[in-house]
């Protein structure tokens, strides 16, 4: 899967995500975000392109979370569309991660 | 002359109303009578003096205060005079006066009902320490009196508060009206009030909820228990509507766990609990939604076969403590079936051997008159229990409410259907949405928002991937077959499949702190979708059934 990224400050920002963010791609998803986050310590999501996500999709951005926090780094995501954020509210993910409206605003949080 | 009454005259308790301080003195014999006058008026008494029994009839009253009888007097004698006095004024003190060779007339008198009594000759001390301790006694017996009787006012006060909270706080009152059902009721408070409660909401255009309850305990405690439990769930349907941003209603299991949530801390520490039926009628899909935590069984009659089961849920009542989920069960119905939910009141009331009413007359009873209009039905199956037990009055409240299924005619449309067969493959995914939007796309314009409409493939997605994963187990070359249905009012979306049946019972409940990245797609399935149905038919078949409902709901 190909990704976009950009350095900030230092800061690791993604982007590029896939349209759909479903069973049938969270894993390769998940795998190849790990080999690209490898010793970041901050990173930000732009989730602009994602238009739709299921709990697979879902539990790939939980594990990344987990595999970033677990080696001490921090994620923050910005630009999440409805439908994505509906769906994080209905698995409380919303609670666990660290959203944000803009990238600006993302990079300031650190 | 008068003197200052003696101190132990007035009550102290009452000091307002005192004791009478008037001795009647009833002897034949004139000397004894004056003897007695003197030595009672010296110590401050009012004395009244009686020659024989039938003067001693004629004088007395409530404001004598004591009698000395003597046993044996011409005209009326002791024994009937004691008799009259007993029977008339059963609070004044009767001192019998009786000469030693005549004893046992006196032991006779004191079986009469007589305080005490003194042998002739007699020691005038003798008389006036006993006259001293009849009005004590008569004191302390109309202290104990006035006691009980405001006793007995503040149990009636409490009665008629404990009525009054049932009457206004726990029964139903006024409801409006929903189309397609028509409905009864009947309460008939016990003297002891129990707290039996029940509510209807109209939860939606063609959604009807209705609770039935009976909180352990009798009086204000339960009437205010009953009272509170009402209230939890007014206000937990309405946070939960609220939560759900009205595209959804919230599953009665979860109002009712929501409920007992919010309750169970309260009732520990009151050592109570309370029965309880939630009940949701679904009109539009013919189905009742019965979540039953250990109240009576409630008799559904099938107009079809004139036939009736009894609706019994699996649930411990609310107040038990180690409840983490409480189950729903779903029953269909037909035009014309009727719902009857009832208190032990009805089933347990009793005739003359002792014998109670019972569910099985009741249901026979309800079969048997299941045409009546439900508010005539109410009423005669209160009057066939009074008839039965000979009372009006019950020892339990009588609750009754009779739930009619009256659906009004309707010229449906024919479903719009379409199917789409895809094999067992993550990669198919993407199609199953297409055909999703397609079939949305085809409905009437504005009737389904994109959000909306993501939100019916977000479904259908984690259906698939439960079936890709879990029933197919990773076998190649599966089919799954889809069928969507859409009318003006639903989307109904059927996924076949022929693997293995789901167990629900091992599917791991979500955790959503972070530790765990699965197990979110039942959660997502059951909170999105207005219904969810899994079935697996004999041919081996899994079927998993959602439905959609097309008007917002609110």
């Amino acid at each position: 899967m190909k990704f976009n990224t950009q350095d900030i400050k230092g800061i690791l920002i993604v982007s590029a995500f896939p349209k759909i963010l479903d069973a049938s791609n969270a894993m390769e998803f998940k795998t190849d975000l790990a080999k690209l986050l490898e010793n970041r310590q901050q990173v930000v999501f732009d989730m602009s392109a994602v238009s739709f996500i299921d709990s697979a999709g879902c539990g790939a951005l939980i594990a990344t979370l987990r595999m970033l926090k677990n080696s001490g780094g921090v994620l923050k995501i910005f630009a999440v569309q409805k439908q994505v954020r509906s769906v994080f509210e209905l698995v409380r993910m919303h609670k666990i991660l660290d959203i944000l409206n803009t990238l600006e605003e993302a990079i300031d949080s650190f | 002359m008068t003197k200052k009454p003696s101190e132990y005259m007035t009550n102290p308790e009452y000091p307002d109303e005192p004791i009478p301080s008037n001795i009647l003195v009833v002897d034949d014999s004139r000397v004894v009578r004056t003897y007695l006058q003197s030595h009672l008026q010296k110590q401050g008494y009012i004395v009244t003096l009686a020659k024989d029994g039938k003067e001693a009839v004629s004088l007395i009253s409530n404001d004598i205060g004591i009698v000395l009888l003597d046993l044996w007097m011409p005209e009326m004698d002791g024994m009937a005079c004691l008799r009259h006095i007993r029977e008339n004024y059963p609070d004044i003190p009767v001192i019998i006066i009786t000469v030693s060779h005549e004893i046992s007339n006196a032991v006779d008198a004191m079986k009469y009902g007589a305080f005490d009594y003194v042998t002739k000759p007699f020691n005038p001390n003798e008389i006036l320490a006993l006259v001293q301790q009849a009005i004590k006694t008569r004191v302390q017996t109309e202290r104990l009196r006035r006691v009980e009787a405001e006793l007995d006012k503040a149990r009636e006060h409490e009665i008629a508060i404990a009525s009054r909270i049932q009457q206004t706080l726990l029964l139903g009152g006024k409801h409006e009206e929903l189309k397609g059902i028509k409905l009864g009721d009947l309460t008939i408070a016990s003297k002891k009030v129990d707290g039996d409660f029940y509510d209807v909401f109209m939860v939606h255009e063609n959604c009807m909820d209705l609770i039935v309850g009976d909180v352990m305990g009798k009086g204000i405690p339960a009437a205010l228990l009953g009272a509170a439990a009402k209230h939890h769930f007014m206000s937990v349907l309405y946070k939960l509507t609220r939560i759900s941003g009205n595209t959804s209603l919230p599953r009665p299991e979860e109002i009712v766990l929501t409920v007992h949530d919010e309750m169970i801390g309260q009732m520990r520490e009151l050592d109570t609990f309370f029965t309880l039926c939630y009940a949701r009628f679904d009109l539009y899909r013919k189905l009742l939604s019965y979540v039953d935590c250990g109240h009576m069984r409630t008799i559904h009659f099938h107009s079809a076969t004139n036939t009736c089961s009894l609706l019994q849920g699996v649930n411990m009542p609310l107040g038990f403590p180690g409840q983490d989920n409480f189950k729903e069960i779903l029953i269909p119905f037909e035009d014309g079936d009727l719902f009857f939910f009832y208190s032990d009141g009805l089933t347990e009331a009793k005739d003359s051997k002792g014998d109670f009413f019972g569910e099985e007359r009741l249901e026979a009873f309800i079969r048997n008159n299941a045409q009546l209009e439900p508010q005539e039905l109410c009423s005669i199956t209160w009057k066939n229990i009074v008839e039965f037990s000979q009372s009006e009055t019950f020892s339990d409240d009588f609750t009754c409410v009779a739930v009619k299924i009256d659906l009004p005619e309707t010229d449906e449309k024919v479903p719009q259907s379409r199917t789409l067969e895809v094999s067992n493959d993550l990669n198919e995914l993407a199609k199953v949405r297409d055909f999703i939007q397609e079939q949305c796309d085809a409905l009437a314009d504005g009737v389904m928002d994109e959000e909306r409409i993501k939100m019916v493939q977000i479904v259908s997605t984690e259906i698939m991937t439960n079936i890709i994963n879990h029933s197919y187990k990773g076998k190649q070359g599966k089919k799954i077959l889809i069928e969507a249905m859409s009318s003006d009012d639903e989307i109904v979306l059927y996924f076949y499949d022929w693997g293995i049946e789901f167990d629900f019972s091992t599917a791991p409940q979500p955790i959503f702190d972070g530790s765990k990245e699965s197990g979110f797609g039942l959660h997502i399935i059951a909170h999105t979708a207005d219904y969810v149905r899994y079935s697996r038919d004999s041919t081996g078949k899994n079927c998993a059934c959602v439905t959609f409902f097309l008007k917002r709901r609110g």
